[in-house]
């Protein structure tokens, strides 16, 4: 035997007009939805940067004047790229005062023929002596070097340790995959800088494609700061200091990204704001109309013995019933659509992305549902207390 | 016998309501209508009691005020000796819940639940809820349902609505019925039927209220009252 009771009297009640029930909840999940998606797109590009600026470990990169932006893209989003400056430089670099330490990368870009190479990607050949940012994943996880065929890849690289890519002639030992950043780092390749050499010097025999790297060119340079080092003075040094080579700070790499989501928080904070807005009239209108519409089953209500309060949590529990139905379908619906639409997202804005971990994600989840229940509730406050407030004779008189 | 104006100050401990100088205004527009005026009553414990009018005459809201579905612009309203203005909103409830059964003009079901959810609903807010299922089917059996309980109310005919409604009338076991027009619309074998359990109720011990434009549902009640423009009279036999 069922038991009737608050909870069973409002589900019913919103079973009796389907329709109406329908679009509430599709209004609120609208709202809940586009605050869910959005607010998990921006803390994943938040988290992908924390993580991805901590795996590269540098202060600054010392690329050749003229390759600012794509040195940026080839970090945040892996864009493959290749340009280079002599190996002086680094020694240059080393110079100026502040600079901790310096290691230099060779950036060699992959190409899309399946013939030359697993994939377009970016191969990074690093200084296995002076680098920051594989050895020390290497010492933790490998415990030894990269040997003469062996690459470390990342995360988004198809393959597996133990498997082999081919790259310019060359099949490589992946002794090793990264961990996930949501930046460049996931989908390149890294080798020893010999390794690189080695593979750029045998490529015109052996690839259908020659590469024009000369041994002792780099791509860039990972700067370390001293620690009483200003950044803005210590970029202004290195300028001056080693002509032919602009400076990427990691400020920059985080303004660049933040600079281009903040279009998108603007624009989703109004879209939102409005969505909100809607739905909380819409919810406090229907409500209303709830009412008007029931107010002679108010009326019987009391007349049986149900008190003001009954009927008051009555209404609530039917706007929050409406309410957490929408927050779900909205959570779930959002969630599903960046799913999907990840990769357009992130490739069309040009952004880092990486999934939260679970439990922000839950926490995320919580107050997206807590906030569209509280929405109902305040919604459909003014209704349930007129509704409670009801003379029960007046209301059953009036339904007539 | 005119009974407005006239304010029974002594209370029978036999009566299970007594209106003590009643009245009910109501503001329309600029000008006061006065529904029910001065009215004093009492009724006895098991009494089957009818008050016929024209329509307008102030017999529904005079209903309505015996079971404080609102509040009299003057005078007092007491049930089984509580004047019932003084309770709060939930002890109001309670008093309505555990010692009056309403029935109204229509039949008043709600459209999502079926017969015996209807009939139990009054349970809900009282403390009886771990019976409720057996005393609704009880009921259903005795205004010949017992084949419709799980039917919804769009499934049913009027007079089976109104019986239903009639069962939930009767689902807390009330001391006081009050019905507006219970037979109101029905065929002469529905009304037959409705009179006839109102008759084996009455005879148990309950006290019922008709408000009825039919003189002879009025006739089977012990006492006639009769509403004109606010005030209340007896009926001669």
């Amino acid at each position: 035997m069922k038991r009737l009771g608050l909870l069973y009297l409002a589900a019913q009640n919103l079973r009796r007009k389907p329709f109406r029930s329908f679009v509430t909840i599709a209004i609120v999940a609208l709202a809940a939805g586009t605050l869910f998606s959005a607010t998990l797109l921006i803390g994943s590009v938040d988290r992908s940067l924390e993580v991805g600026m901590e795996r590269l470990g540098a202060d600054l990169l010392v690329v050749p004047e003229g390759y600012q932006e794509s040195g940026q893209a080839a970090l945040i989003t892996g864009a493959p790229t290749s340009f280079y400056m002599d190996g002086s430089i680094l020694d240059q670099v080393k110079a100026v005062p502040g600079v901790a330490q310096a290691s230099p990368q060779l950036f060699i870009e992959s190409m899309v023929s399946s013939q030359c190479c697993t994939g377009h990607v970016q191969l990074v050949g690093y200084d296995p002596s002076s680098d920051f940012v594989v050895t020390p994943w290497l010492k933790d996880n490998l415990q030894r070097t990269l040997g003469k065929d062996e690459v470390v890849i990342g995360s988004l690289i198809l393959a597996n340790k133990g498997e082999k890519v081919h790259f310019y002639g060359h099949d490589f030992d992946v002794a090793g995959v990264l961990d996930a950043t949501g930046m460049g780092v996931d989908e390149s390749v890294f080798m020893s800088l010999d390794t690189a050499y080695l593979m750029a010097q045998e490529s015109a025999q052996v690839a259908e494609s020659a590469l024009d790297v000369k041994p002792g060119q780099i791509s860039s340079v990972l700067v370390k700061m001293a620690d009483d080092t200003n950044v803005d003075q210590l970029t202004q040094r290195i300028k001056t200091n080693v002509p032919g080579t602009t400076v990427i700070t990691a400020n920059e790499l985080s303004r660049s990204v933040t600079d281009r989501i903040s279009g998108f928080k603007r624009g989703f904070i109004a879209v939102d704001a409005i969505v909100w807005i809607m739905s909380l009239l819409t919810i406090a209108a229907i409500f209303s109309m709830i009412v008007n519409e029931r107010q002679r089953e108010i009326g019987l209500l009391r007349a049986m013995g149900a008190s003001r309060h009954f009927i008051f949590r009555l209404m609530l529990t039917e706007a929050i019933f409406l309410t957490a139905a929408g927050g779900i379908a909205g959570i779930f619906v959002g969630g599903a659509a960046l799913f999907i639409f990840k990769a357009i997202i992130t490739s069309s804005l040009g952004i880092p992305y990486l999934w939260p971990p679970i439990l922000t994600f839950v926490k995320l989840m919580a107050v997206t549902m807590l906030l569209a229940i509280v929405s109902g509730a305040v919604a459909s406050l003014y209704p349930a207390l007129s509704s409670s407030r009801l003379e029960p004779y007046a209301a059953i008189r009036q339904g007539e | 016998m005119q009974l407005s104006g006239r304010a029974n100050e002594a209370m029978s401990n036999d009566s299970i309501i007594v209106l003590k100088d009643i009245s009910k205004t109501y503001k329309v527009g600029p000008s006061t209508v006065k529904a029910v005026e001065k009215v004093a009553l009492e009724i006895p414990r098991g009494q089957m009691v009818s008050i016929v009018g024209h329509s307008g005459s102030g017999k529904t809201t005079l209903l309505s005020l015996m079971g404080g579905l609102t509040k009299p612009s003057d005078g007092r309203v007491i049930i089984d000796d509580i004047n019932i203005w003084t309770l709060s909103d939930k002890e109001m409830s309670v008093l309505r819940n555990e010692k009056i059964g309403f029935s109204f003009q229509f039949a008043s079901l709600f459209p999502t639940l079926n017969a015996i959810d209807n009939v139990r609903l009054p349970a809900t807010f009282g403390d009886k809820k771990e019976t409720d299922h057996d005393r609704a089917i009880e009921l259903l059996n005795l205004v010949g349902l017992e084949d419709r309980i799980y039917s919804y109310p769009g499934q049913l005919s009027g007079g089976e609505q109104r019986r239903v409604a009639l069962a939930r009338t009767l689902m807390n076991k009330p001391r006081l019925i009050l019905a507006d027009e219970p037979t109101g619309d029905l065929d002469e074998d529905t009304e037959a039927d409705i009179l006839d359990i109102f008759q084996k109720i009455n005879s148990e011990g309950v006290t019922i209220v008709i408000v009825t434009h039919s003189r002879a549902v009025a006739s089977q009640a012990q006492r006639m009252l009769r509403m004109h423009r606010g005030l209340l009279s007896e009926e001669e036999e």
